[in-house]
């Protein structure tokens, strides 16, 4: 019996030797020898396993690509969302860079921050001011029009009503020169809030809807040809010598964020080319501009002036405040 | 062991097999579970250690296939660790879960420090890093899931009559 056991022992000694010998021979094989053996047993004995192996392995990397993949698409997702904005920002940016090459000189860029404060709903604060050349009622723009004026100038920022402020007013004229008048916010309801209304229009310039409304440079205030709105319909009022217009602006508060001030001399010399003609002119070599796709441009006739009236006394806002700023 | 005996060993022998190669590689941990180990253990407590050493070499040497830079080096840990096994079989006899966890543990530990030391392919810290980091952490989730598989394939390893 304890023979037999030895016996055992002895044979289970010699099979872990002889496996303990296998092992290392494996190990100690070179490698054109042992690559050709491992690939054969994986072909052969462990075929399926290798199979199950690997379809396991691309399950795991599906499941961990599925992650991945909903996080792209949830962040594709999310940006698609923000591209018509970036769109438009990127369009109106790309309008004032045309605004002021058309410009050239004599102009200071500025962002126009809005304020929702109670009362600076009509306000906006410029990111200019007197140490970059912004001067008290020096005209505001953007490349769709007029913007407003500026009221108080700090040294590095301003303050500049816009064309809703109740205080605002513009000369202005059909861009034909056929009708005079002036410009002010329309103090209407909500809806009709933002609208400007032409008023003071002599009884025989009868203005159709569509008819392009610009400065007409009366005052002195704001320079000639600075698109103002278009006319959308006569308004009834009391007034029986004297047509009143309403008018559809031509920049929209919500598109003021990137303006322009002119500049005493740039007022000065007039800015009847910069908005005259082919919009697309006022743009850098940028095909394919959304600008394009706007409404028609603002074409003005040379030398309308001179046949103004001379009821200027109230024809600017600026004018106004000029005589009440010099005493 | 009766015929019903080997062949419900065998059953539970390949089917740890396939969750080694089905659900190991799913899970995808560094810290694996070595179902391959499990099985091998559970085989050796049952046969004589020279035959025990002779499977473990045959499974080591079907396992380092897939992985022809250490070849040989699974088969070297599987047979010490299965003659061990089998060599102590009788306390693997003791019907007592956490002996049996901390033999799993102790074997897939054993297995990797023999494994690891045998392959040549890492020195200083990395090799301190898998002996005395990794090895342990997979050592424990094999221990776990060993005592796990253990009471799930009781009515199989375990003859209902005994």
């Amino acid at each position: 019996m304890a023979r037999a056991v030895a016996s055992g022992t002895r044979a289970d000694v010699a099979l872990l030797a002889v496996s303990a010998f296998v092992a290392f021979a494996a190990l100690a094989l070179p490698a054109h020898l042992r690559d050709p053996l491992a690939a054969t047993l994986r072909r052969t004995f462990i075929a399926p396993l290798v199979t199950l192996q690997r379809n396991a392995e691309l399950g795991r990397t599906a499941l961990v690509r599925h992650d991945a993949e909903t996080t792209v698409r949830d962040s594709v997702a999310l940006r698609a969302l923000l591209v018509p904005e970036l769109e438009a920002e990127n369009d109106r940016l790309r309008r004032t860079l045309g605004l002021g090459h058309a410009l050239g000189w004599g102009f200071v860029p500025a962002e126009a921050l809005h304020s929702r404060a109670l009362g600076e709903e009509f306000t906006v604060t410029l990111t200019r001011g007197s140490r970059s050349g912004v001067r008290p009622f020096a005209p505001v723009v953007a490349a769709e029009g007029l913007v407003g004026m500026v009221e108080t100038v700090d040294p590095t920022m301003s303050l500049a009503i816009i064309w809703a402020h109740p205080d605002f007013r513009v000369s202005a004229m059909s861009a034909d020169g056929s009708a005079f008048g002036i410009v002010k916010a329309h103090l209407g309801s909500v809806p009709e809030r933002y609208l400007l209304e032409l008023s003071g229009v002599q009884l025989s310039a009868a203005l159709a809807p569509g008819t392009p409304i610009v400065s007409s440079g009366v005052g002195g205030v704001y320079p000639r040809g600075i698109p103002v709105g278009r006319i959308i319909s006569e308004l009834k009022t009391s007034e029986g010598w004297a047509r009143t217009y309403l008018v559809q602006p031509a920049v929209q508060p919500y598109d003021i964020s990137s303006v322009l001030v002119l500049e005493p001399r740039r007022v000065v010399a007039g800015v009847q080319t910069v908005w005259a003609g082919d919009s697309a002119r006022h743009r850098g070599p940028l095909p394919g501009d959304s600008v394009l796709h706007r409404s028609g441009p603002f074409v003005l006739p040379r030398d309308t002036v001179p046949d103004v009236p001379d009821d200027s006394t109230d024809s600017d806002s600026t004018s106004a405040s000029r005589s009440a700023a010099q005493p | 062991m009766s015929p019903i005996g080997i062949v419900r060993t065998v059953i539970a022998f390949l089917l740890l097999v396939v969750l080694h190669f089905s659900v190991r590689p799913l899970l995808g941990w560094h810290a694996e579970i070595d179902f391959l180990l499990i099985a091998l253990l559970l085989v050796a407590v049952r046969v004589r250690p020279g035959t025990a050493a002779v499977l473990g070499c045959v499974l080591g040497l079907l396992a380092d296939s897939l992985t022809p830079g250490a070849f040989g080096a699974g088969a070297l840990g599987m047979s010490g660790v299965a003659f061990a096994a089998s060599w102590l079989k009788a306390a693997f006899f003791a019907d007592n879960l956490a002996l049996n966890g901390f033999f799993f543990f102790a074997g897939r530990w054993a297995y990797a420090i023999v494994y690891v030391l045998a392959e040549h392919q890492r020195h200083g810290v990395e090799l301190a890093q898998e002996v005395f980091v990794w090895a342990p952490l997979s050592a424990a989730a094999t221990a776990g899931a060993g005592i796990v598989l253990l009471v799930l394939m009781r009515p199989l390893l375990e003859p209902s009559g005994a």
